[in-house]
């Protein structure tokens, strides 16, 4: 769990925005908040952090409109239940939070839709400069799972647990808490972190054995990574050193799994920081494998072509590496999954293929 | 019928026809329309009555209008056993005791029907109808009763038509002292005429009531009929003047026919064109007489085609003057030749008609300065060798004109073509290459024929621009004009001149023929007769139809008290409200094709007459208004009027948008600012509860989102001050006005104070740039209570906190 200071310095900054609409207000002025603008045409990439971050442009969130005030009310609601919740010590998940907003007494500041309520909590925490794990605000357990040879420990709302996420776990994994800052590793033997999208190439890998094979810690992405998937395989990477990888189908969609892992997402730039692996490097698949393996595919749909050719302007796959990949796909005018391996053979993406291709990397 | 009439004629050589003669006899006007009731629209009991009615009141206005009296109407309908009595009384200047009988007893009879002068009756049928429409049903004779200004008696009359020959039958004739007469005012005119009638088209008389009270807002009118608890009364607009005294003008060019002006040619004093045309029409002067005639002339003589010298050394224009002139000493000769040439050298282009000038002047210089005699012969030789000088090379003239004319895609080949049979139509036409237009086209037709082929085209635009260009380098001839009997004797000469005077641009008509109601009483009639929230009018400037001027106005009022639905469309001519056959009327038709959508209301499909709680009315005025029919029902379908409608709708209209469109604005301005006055204050209570801070004023924030002027008051001690802030983005000038329950003291000038039982009113009236804030402080001793009001900005904009 957060520690005190955190849940002091949370409070603070959500009070102080509070007081700037107050000032605002009693100055005369139209209440107003300023945001980074969050799309794919303002987002730049630090040098220094390595990492894709928000650009100059913002956008403004202000009562000059009846839409406009009716968000920022809504901030004023949501900036209380959370002061109140930090005061009690609580938490409570985004969709709480949206059934929630049913109970507030004004039926303007109620929310209409989950996504509204998700988007004013991303709000929030820009102009807080404060994580939403640090408001106690959590999203559904996205049951994202770790197995490989590492030993941890975890804050449970129970008391501190210790768990080998080899030996005293299931088949299942281990699960990652929602606030893997709660976590301390312990002791680890591992050689390499494979972040792999689909369950049912985890399942492979770990029925095959793979992890242990090769002393590798299996992440379980479950599609589009969770913030608390990102946060833990960064932690993994930082303070483990260790080499990262990314498994996932060949279409353009997990190409945007991989993007938000190795460089953040667009929605949460201002978190990347603190949630991107810069360093995570994609095994597949990729779309010359198609090529090289004789892969059964499936046609891109016009959704993949646009998603590809949207990815081409994209500022965080403006390498020649991606380049020349999706150019490649949109020639090959095909997609595969992982699991299309299966057609050579249970065992050949866990006795040939990833062999080859970390070995090709330089991670094995 | 033929087949009878010829089996007949065999049988009995021409016996038959003299036998049908018998029967063949002249028809009086008067029994004919009492067999064609309908066409002056007394077709039934129920019209009969309103028709009836409109007639009186339409003569009745006129009469009391004529003589500068504010008319003061009174209708009156009263049931009399199986019969309805109409009574309608006046108190215009009365009608003469000889005059009488034929106004009212004899159709076609009236001052108006050959007078250029816009008036509500014009033919002289309409009272005498009623007349004849209630004798036929009830057998009774009209009554009428009149007193003359000067007079102190008043005629009384019955009096019936006879239908046989159109003319009166007094019945009785009596002179009656003021008090045995009926009628009440001290002057003026009373008809009363017993009818077989119903009161069936009730509303429709109401309607055309009412109608006329908006159009007459100088006019008052009392309504008393059966099953009415008291008369409905029709005041007049307040300081409403009469309509403006018209005056009678004569036909305008563009209005006549050809019939109208062989006849006036044949009548006038006149001699010349220009003098007839100065004498017998509107808004011709001597400037516009030219005009018309140089029209004339390029009809009836066509014009000159001019050509320039040839620039080849083979053409020497001199000595071909010089060779021309015989025996007038070789100075004198020299000179004139040299000065002949010069002129013809320098001209771009010379027409004959220029050359006899050139000729005609240089001689008379040179006769003076040599004393010598240049005689006609000799004049007429050197211009005959100035001439064919200049027509030695036509071609290259016409190539050049032929050449602009056309497209650049025309190539060399097909233009020097055309130029050289246009070149040989020229030289083999007139001696003075004269030709009117469509000469010229038939040149250009034939010469273009000729060019084209497969490969070669030369469409009708080409040729129409040539035309157009040969046209344009022609010029008019100086020659006379026919005079007015030669034009006069020769239907088609006639037309040229018809011609010339339509293609003039002429002045409108003099509007001083029409009087218009004017936008400003157009909306001070609707306001009168309709409870509404806004109203518009447009009043358009005269134009023309058929020689006879019009003016088209318009107006419409909307919202308030008035019935949503379809929009009422009332309809007037000449200050006449039209009640029946609304769909056969030009207005009705305008207004169905106007996209009332863009003017802010309803139009199911696009077309049709929208729907809207609003009144449209249309009022054309004209010497001459074109009816449908002799009932003066309905506006026939003129092109020129119905422009005219648009364009006044259209004027109306889109003051009606403006108004909506803010109306609209503000509806929505004020539920911009309901939800967030709800919502904004909440947020300050939150924001309040959060940073444990009292409850902020939002005033200023929600003034400054609704661009709103805010007025605040800061009190500090003794000081006051007043802070106008303008938040809109134009320059706003607030009436404001404070109410201070202490005498106020240090006001700045400019502002005044007026006490009023121990209460000082404050005024200021600053202006404030947008954007900008502006400010008043005064002191005031001790526990004052304010009250601000501020006028001159909607509630919408303003907020308050003072």
């Amino acid at each position: 769990m957060s520690t005190k200071q955190d849940d002091e310095l949370a409070q603070e900054r959500l009070v102080e925005l509070a007081a700037e609409f107050y000032d605002q207000f009693a100055a005369g002025e139209v209440p107003h908040m300023d945001i980074p603008t969050r799309t794919k045409s303002n987002i730049v990439f630090d040098e220094e952090s390595k990492v894709w971050v928000y650009g100059d442009r913002t956008s403004t969130r202000s009562a000059n409109s009846v839409r406009g005030a009716r968000k920022l009310l809504k901030a004023a609601y949501a900036i209380e239940f959370l002061v109140n919740q930090l005061e009690e010590s609580r938490s409570s998940t985004l969709r709480e939070l949206y059934y929630l907003s049913e109970s507030w007494d004004n039926e303007e500041a109620q929310f209409n839709s989950q996504d509204e309520s998700n988007q004013l909590i991303e709000d929030l925490e820009i102009v807080s400069k404060v994580t939403r794990e640090d408001f106690h605000m959590r999203p559904e357990e996205s049951g994202a799972t770790l197995m490989g040879p590492l030993e941890l420990r975890e804050q449970t709302r129970r008391g501190e647990r210790e768990i080998h996420c080899q030996k005293d776990v299931g088949e299942g994994g281990y699960q990652i808490p929602n606030n893997p800052d709660t976590i301390d590793f312990l002791d680890h033997d591992i050689d390499f972190v494979l972040c792999v999208e689909t369950g049912g190439m985890r399942d492979r890998l770990v029925e095959n054995g793979f992890d242990e094979e090769y002393n590798c810690l299996v992440v379980h992405l479950k599609g589009q990574p969770a913030r608390a998937t990102r946060r833990i395989t960064k932690r993994l990477h930082d303070e483990l050193s260790l080499p990262v990888v990314v498994f996932t189908d060949g279409d353009p969609w997990s190409y945007r799994i991989y993007g938000s892992v190795a460089y953040g997402s667009i929605k949460s730039a201002h978190l990347s920081e603190y949630l991107a692996t810069p360093e995570a490097r994609f095994v597949g698949i990729q779309p010359e494998d198609i090529v090289e393996y004789d892969l059964p595919t499936d046609p891109l749909a016009d959704s993949d072509v646009n998603a590809l050719e949207s990815e081409l302007e994209d500022p965080r796959f403006q390498t020649d590496y991606w380049t020349e990949q999706i150019e490649l796909q949109l020639d090959l005018e095909k997609k595969a999954e992982q699991q299309a391996l299966a057609s050579r053979g249970l065992d050949f993406v866990t006795d040939t293929y990833l062999p080859e291709r970390l070995s090709t990397m330089g991670v094995l | 019928m033929t087949s009878i009439q010829s089996t007949l004629g065999e049988d009995d050589g021409g016996g038959i026809a003299e036998e049908l003669a018998e029967g063949q006899r002249a028809i009086s006007i008067a029994e004919f329309f009492e067999k064609n009731k309908h066409m002056l629209g007394f077709d039934s009991g129920a019209r009969g009555l309103v028709t009836a009615v409109k007639e009186a009141v339409d003569n009745a206005l006129d009469a009391t209008e004529e003589a500068g009296i504010k008319p003061d109407i009174s209708i009156e309908i009263r049931e009399s056993g199986d019969y309805y009595t109409l009574i309608v009384e006046d108190n215009g200047p009365g009608i003469t005791r000889e005059q009488i009988p034929k106004v009212f007893g004899k159709l076609l009879y009236g001052s108006r029907f050959h007078a250029r002068e816009q008036s509500r009756g014009q033919q002289g049928i309409g009272i005498s109808a009623a007349v004849l429409y209630s004798q036929l049903t009830s057998g009774k004779p009209a009554k009428i009763t009149s007193r003359t200004q000067r007079s102190e008696r008043a005629q009384y009359f019955e009096l019936i038509i006879d239908t046989d020959t159109n003319e009166p039958e007094i019945q009785v004739e009596e002179e009656r002292a003021p008090g045995e007469s009926e009628l009440s005012p001290t002057h003026g005119t009373r008809i009363e005429m017993e009818m077989e009638a119903n009161m069936r088209a009730r509303q429709q008389l109401h309607d055309y009531v009412k109608h006329t009270a908006v159009v007459n807002p100088h006019a008052r009118l009392v309504l008393d009929e059966p099953g009415l608890d008291e008369p409905r009364r029709y005041e007049r607009v307040e300081g409403a003047s009469l309509p403006a005294e018209t005056e009678e003008i004569r036909p305008h060019p563009h209005g006549v026919e050809l019939g109208t002006l062989l006849k006036m040619l044949t009548a006038t004093e006149s001699y010349s064109v220009s003098g007839f045309l100065q004498e017998e029409f509107t808004r011709v002067g001597s400037k516009t007489a030219d005009k018309v005639l140089n029209n004339f002339r390029d009809r009836h003589f066509g014009r000159e085609m001019g050509w320039s010298v040839p620039r080849s050394a083979d053409v020497d224009v001199e000595s071909a003057v010089e060779d021309a002139v015989a025996n007038k000493g070789a100075a004198a000769t020299a000179t004139f030749a040299e000065r002949v040439a010069d002129a013809l050298e320098s001209r771009e282009r010379t027409t004959h008609a220029d050359v006899t000038e050139i000729v005609d002047t240089v001689a008379e210089d040179v006769e003076d300065e040599f004393e010598t005699t240049f005689g006609q012969t000799v004049r007429e030789n050197a211009v005959e060798a100035g001439w064919d000088a200049l027509r030695t090379d036509l071609v290259s003239d016409l190539y050049a004109l032929v050449d602009d004319a056309t497209s650049t895609r025309k190539d060399d080949a097909t233009i020097s073509g055309i130029a050289e049979r246009l070149a040989d139509k020229f030289r083999d036409g007139d001696p003075r290459h004269r030709a009117t237009r469509d000469t010229v086209r038939d040149y250009v037709d034939r010469s273009a024929e000729f060019v084209v082929s497969e490969d070669v085209s030369f469409g009708d635009t080409a040729r129409e621009n040539v035309v157009e260009a040969l046209w344009g380098a022609m010029r008019t001839v100086p020659d006379d004009p026919p005079k007015v009997r030669a034009v006069a004797d020769d239907r088609d000469v006639a037309s040229e001149l018809l011609e010339a005077m339509r293609e003039t641009d002429i002045l409108a008509p003099p509007t001083n023929c029409l009087s218009p109601i004017t936008a400003e009483l157009v909306e001070a009639g609707l306001k009168k007769e309709f409870d509404a929230d806004f109203y518009a009018a447009a009043s358009r400037d005269a134009e023309v139809h058929g020689g006879d001027p019009f003016v088209v106005e318009a107006g419409i009022a909307y919202g308030g008290e008035l019935e949503d639905g379809t929009v009422d469309l009332l309809r007037f001519a000449n200050r006449v409200p039209l009640v029946y056959q609304r769909g056969a009327c030009a207005t009705t038709d305008v207004v169905k094709q106007i996209g009332w959508r863009n003017y802010g209301l309803d139009q199911p499909g696009g077309s049709g007459m929208p729907n809207g709680p609003a009144v449209v009315m249309i009022h054309v005025a004209s010497t001459n208004v074109p009816f449908t029919s002799e009932s003066k029902d309905a506006i026939a379908n003129i092109p020129a009027i119905e422009d005219e409608i648009e364009l006044a709708i259209r004027e109306a209209a889109r003051d009606l948008k403006s108004y909506l469109n803010k109306r609209r604005s503000m509806q929505k301005r004020r539920k911009k600012q309901d939800v967030l006055g709800t919502i904004l204050p909440e947020m300050a209570d939150k924001l309040s509860e959060v940073t444990g801070r009292p409850r902020p004023n939002i005033d200023g924030a929600l003034a400054r989102i609704m661009n709103n002027v805010s007025v605040e008051r800061d009190v500090d001690g003794d000081s006051v001050t007043l802070v106008v802030e303008n938040h809109s983005d134009r320059a706003e000038t607030p009436e404001i006005t404070d109410i201070v329950s202490a005498e106020p003291g240090d006001l700045p000038d400019g502002v005044s104070v007026v006490d009023l039982d121990d209460e000082w009113f404050i005024s200021w009236e600053p202006s404030i740039p947008a954007g900008e804030t502006a400010e008043l402080t005064y002191t005031v001793s001790g526990d004052a209570e304010f009250d601000v009001d501020v006028d001159g900005i909607e509630t919408e904009k303003l907020t308050i906190n003072a």
